[in-house]
């Protein structure tokens, strides 16, 4: 059984997780993350997906978060030149132990995205992620960061922010 | 050649010749809805069209639900392991008979009243039969495509009963296709990893356009090039020095070959060693000896459009998909080489890096896409240029027209194409 105090710290991990995403504050999005870090978006709700067989919209080691991270910093990132503008709820949290120093938390989310790179279009996010998330010098930081969207086997719009 | 501010002639129909002129074309063609009507008739449906790859239906009931144009259709193998294209409505009321994006099954149900279909899409049963006073079965089966034919488990289809066979429709573009199975040691792409569809709003010609122009990488990529090391670095340095080429191999099927810039094998791969790197080279070389393995090894897969809707996207393969005359989809898949599974890991990544919504690459291109949608609207200046090479592009040994990489033969050599098709009579 996890403690209030822990719970709570997960709660406000995953809330500013979403907020410097929402705010496109790259750099510090990216010291969440530990060196081992994996971010997964699947290509589909299967739960059996498999990355080394099915195709993904995103399967980052941590050396392909720092280029992902990097192409938005350069300025030239013009699916995101300027930033969408974006706010995400956050609900329906669920926090477990695993293994002595781990936690895994699921969540659901809705993202409402202003694309105002070309058409100015809204565009509405929703699926459920779950962070693997462990102790790093006191502070939490996310090892795994795996987001299924509802409609992830669809076609999509752009989706080069941070999700 | 006609004045931007006159309007083109009405004659019963557009005139595709005034509008898609030798070095210009005009914007009407990405935003007039009859110009999509139009498509739809001449390109997609009395022309050949991709619909999908042998391997992504290996056993009879297998089938996957595609568009031909905005025609929505099941590719399904039969008991006899035959392909069938079959228009995906029930005979009785329109009904969509199969939603599912891909499956397995021994026929096909409509869910509304329950007429059944089997694997050719002859009717097995309607119920209630007392309803009608004579029913003859066979003639209320689904509607399919009259012509469905492949190359190397390619499968293309029409909804023309008539017209050119696939080999005149590909005509010597099979060499591109074989460019790419003949990186395989048994000679096969296989397509297993599923598709991601990427949204674009835009016309769906800018698609075929866009990956067949060389001219843009160094702009629209800009934000690539500054971060990583890529296969394309040298297509972005000096005009002089740049060796890659743009090659219109005629019919609509146009080429950019990035491998006369190569200077070590598998740098389309990203590099590569190892034993099972190894291991396949010596297979290459078994098969073709070392000379003809050796190129293969260089010039890497084909990066080709193959007219109207089929990308060759080097080391993945791609659809276009229209949806309007102002919105289509990219769909595209890691192309696997059938024997080399220990590849399939890197594909999958290549494959994420730089195709789909969330890559390093198409979401500049579908950014430009739709702003160039947006531009288009302009009604002051309705000419888009097409002449970029006029001046230097030349006729090869082979009868295609090669220019430098940044030049618009491509775009031309598709154009020319589209004009044929949409005036012939």
């Amino acid at each position: 059984m996890l403690s209030d105090v822990e719970y709570r710290t997960v709660v406000e991990f995953l809330y500013r997780e979403a907020r410097l995403a929402d705010e496109a504050r790259y750099a510090e999005w990216l010291a969440l993350w530990t060196d081992d870090g994996v971010y997964w978006v699947p290509a589909t709700t299967d739960p059996a997906a498999d990355p080394q067989k099915h195709l993904s919209h995103i399967y980052d080691n941590r050396a392909r978060l720092d280029t992902r991270v990097k192409l938005l910093q350069t300025g030239h990132r013009y699916s995101q030149e300027p930033a969408s503008l974006m706010r995400r709820l956050i609900s329906n949290i669920e926090v477990q132990a695993a293994g002595d120093d781990e936690l895994v938390a699921g969540s659901n989310f809705v993202l409402a995205e202003l694309a105002i790179q070309a058409k100015h279009e809204m565009h509405w996010w929703v699926g459920r992620t779950t962070h693997r998330l462990r102790r790093v010098d006191g502070d939490l930081r996310m090892s795994r960061k795996k987001v299924v969207l509802i409609n992830a086997a669809e076609p999509l719009p752009n989706l080069s922010f941070l999700i | 050649m006609s004045n931007g501010s006159v309007s083109a002639p009405v004659a019963g129909g557009l005139d595709y010749k005034w509008l898609v002129q030798d070095d210009r074309i005009h914007a009407s063609l990405y935003t007039d809805e009859r110009v999509f009507a139009d498509e739809l008739e001449r390109i997609f449906h009395r022309s050949w069209v991709f619909v999908g790859h042998d391997s992504e239906i290996l056993h009879p009931g297998d089938f996957v639900t595609r568009h031909l144009g905005t025609e929505p259709v099941v590719m399904v193998r039969g008991k006899d392991g035959a392909v069938a294209v079959l228009v995906n409505r029930c005979a009785h009321r329109g009904t969509m008979v199969c939603t599912a994006e891909r499956g397995s099954t021994r026929a096909l149900t409509c869910p509304y009243h329950g007429w059944t279909y089997d694997l050719g899409g002859e009717l097995l049963g309607a119920p209630y039969p007392g309803g009608y006073a004579t029913f003859d079965k066979s003639r209320h089966g689904l509607a399919r495509a009259p012509r469905v034919s492949s190359y190397r488990g390619f499968v293309f289809a029409s909804l023309s009963p008539t017209g050119i066979s696939l080999a005149e429709h590909l005509g010597p573009a099979t060499r591109l296709i074989d460019r790419s199975c003949d990186l395989s040691p048994a000679g096969e792409v296989e397509l297993g990893a599923g598709w991601v569809k990427h949204r674009c709003a835009g016309n769906w010609k800018m698609l075929p356009e866009n990956d067949s122009d060389g001219y843009h990488l160094g702009f629209v990529h800009r934000s690539m090039f500054m971060t990583i090391r890529s296969q394309y670095q040298r297509v972005v340095g000096d005009e002089r020095t740049i060796k890659a080429v743009g090659r219109d191999w005629g019919l609509g099927h146009i080429e950019i070959d990035w491998s006369p810039g190569y200077q070590a094998p598998f740098e389309w791969f990203g590099g590569a060693s190892g034993p099972a790197v190894a291991d396949f080279v010596a297979a290459l070389e078994r098969r073709d000896g070392a000379e003809v393995a050796r190129r293969r090894i260089m010039e890497g897969p084909a990066h080709a459009l193959i007219f109207p809707n089929l990308f060759l996207g080097e080391t993945n393969i791609a659809i276009v998909q229209p949806l309007s005359g102002e919105e289509c989809v990219h769909w595209h898949t890691p192309m696997f080489l059938k024997g080399v599974p220990e590849f399939n890991g890197r594909l999958l990544r290549m494959a994420e890096a730089g195709m789909g919504p969330a890559s390093f690459l198409m979401p500049e291109d579908l950014t430009v896409a739709a702003r160039n949608q947006l531009g288009l609207q302009a009604r002051t200046a309705p000419w888009l240029l097409l002449g970029r090479g006029l001046n230097r592009e030349f006729v090869d040994a082979d009868g295609r027209t090669v220019s430098h990489v940044t030049d618009e033969t491509t775009n031309r050599g598709f154009w020319r194409h589209y004009r044929t098709v949409m005036s012939e009579a």
